[in-house]
């Protein structure tokens, strides 16, 4: 029997354990393959829609779904997060566990956290509204009681999942605070470490006159080093000092704990992973996809999504013995709203720079089917759709 | 005084310039950064990174296959 383990049941992980079950349904039925998903967590959550729940007070349960109802067919659920993998002798524990799990083949889902411990001072400070939908929604009614003031919004620290996040932050308090009609008396100011708005330059070129049409302040190469929760106050590494009556930073993240000094992860933890075939360094067996990979793209759900799909196709060539080998492009599809039902996408691949997509209504809606579809996709549904979508992209052969 | 390699060859723009803040971060004031990069917009980028942070861009070199681009860390506050 084939053993394949899967750790994280994120959409990586789900996405992932979906294709395997779908494809793999006979050799599952008749013993040759057996897939274990390892995770202590049983919800799944809709992180792009935290945003819609703290500035616009969505509800917080809309974007929360139980783990047992997402899994596939066929998908073994252990409700463990995984303490130790041993990628030579092909074996994982679990937490407080000593036996040993056997695989054949392993992925390594387990995403990223944010790391409150790089910077002093920011949780305390911070209205983190991009991590858990329901301290999203208590942020929506702090909001609903600012009346006007200094809000500081930005990149707290590197690296940090879902690029756009920081800047569709200041657009959406922007939109809040024009439709209570007190923009004049509530300033905004965003602040980053890179020497541009937005990282990417051609996706500078499209939000900086709207930053500039919105009056939101912008503060570039600002290296977030500690907050002063009392004196509401952040300081730069260099020393600079920038004001705050309200913190809305995206903090930097960090991978799964057990990931550092496992003998594959750079210094700092993530995994690290070839980024066309996803092998952990040199093992054919083992994989890596989504935010706890060294690999330097995006961290966002829309990696995790085409990297576990290129896994899975090569796990399952490999097991039906077809000979066909599967490749990521490094395709990235991050949507950002800027704001009154508009957003823009950050397109781009390993061999293709970002490209320049001005803000568009139908782009807007384009995010919003993705909402509507999201549960689903995660069950492997709408495959044909994002194939079509995704074109060569969506795995290259 | 140490001196820092961060090998960002294959990324493109935000990469290069992640692994540098990220460096940074690390580092000491005198500390040297040594970023070898084969995306061409690193080397402005870092440049302009260097002026904005008030850390020093001590030079880049055109290896053919790669740029080697060294700042020194002189920017944070003591």
């Amino acid at each position: 029997m084939k053993k394949i383990a899967i750790i994280g049941n994120g959409v990586g992980g789900l996405i992932t354990s979906s294709k395997l079950a779908k494809d793999l349904a006979k050799e599952i039925k008749s013993g040759e393959v057996s897939i274990m998903l390892f995770d202590k967590k049983t919800e799944q959550e809709f992180q792009p829609g935290n945003l819609d729940v703290a500035f616009r007070g969505t509800d917080p349960s809309k974007m929360r779904r139980p783990v047992e109802k997402l899994v596939y067919d066929g998908v073994k659920i252990i409700h463990d997060n995984c303490e130790k993998v041993d990628l030579p002798n092909r074996y994982l524990k679990t937490e407080g566990n000593d036996e040993k799990i056997d695989f054949d083949y392993i992925i390594i889902s387990t995403g990223s956290s944010p790391d409150y411990d790089q910077i002093p001072g920011l949780r305390d400070a911070n209205m983190d509204f991009h991590t858990n939908a329901y301290t999203s929604s208590l942020i929506y009614q702090k909001i609903l009681k600012i009346k006007s003031g200094r809000i500081v919004v930005g990149i707290g620290g590197l690296p940090y999942k879902c690029p756009p996040s920081p800047n569709e932050s200041a657009f959406m308090l922007d939109e809040h605070f024009r439709k209570a009609g007190i923009r004049d008396k509530v300033e905004i100011t965003y602040i980053t470490p890179f020497t541009r708005i937005y990282s990417a330059d051609s996706i500078n070129e499209v939000i900086e006159p709207i930053y500039k049409a919105r009056s939101i302040e912008s503060i570039t190469a600002f290296n977030t080093d500690s907050v002063d929760a009392t004196k509401k106050e952040i300081t730069s590494l260099e020393g600079e000092t920038i004001k705050y009556d309200y913190l809305f930073l995206t903090p930097p993240h960090k991978p799964a704990d057990f990931l550092k000094n496992s003998g594959f992860s750079d210094e700092d933890g993530w995994v690290k992973t070839d980024k066309r075939n996803l092998h952990i360094t040199d093992y054919d067996y083992g994989f890596a996809i989504g935010d706890t990979t060294n690999i330097p793209i995006s961290k966002a759900g829309v990696e995790a999504h085409l990297e576990g799909i290129v896994v899975a196709n090569n796990i399952i060539s490999e097991i039906q013995g077809t000979g066909k080998r599967y490749k990521f492009t490094g395709r990235t599809q991050c949507s950002m709203e800027t704001g009154f039902h508009k957003a823009t996408f950050v397109v781009g691949t390993y061999d293709t720079p970002v490209q320049k997509i001005p803000p568009s209504t139908f782009n807007y809606m384009e995010k919003k089917v993705m909402e509507k579809i999201y549960w689903e996709s995660l069950h492997g549904q709408y495959e044909w759709l994002f194939k079509y979508h995704f074109k060569k992209d969506y795995f290259e052969d | 005084m140490r001196t820092m390699n961060v090998d960002s060859r294959g990324t493109a723009c935000p990469g290069p310039i992640t692994d540098l803040i990220r460096a940074y971060k690390k580092a000491e004031n005198g500390d040297i950064i040594v970023l070898i990069a084969n995306d061409p917009g690193a080397v402005p980028d870092s440049k302009a990174w260097c002026e904005q942070t008030k850390n020093v861009f001590v030079g880049s070199k055109d290896m053919e296959d790669y740029f080697e681009i060294t700042i020194q860390v002189a920017g944070k506050r003591l």
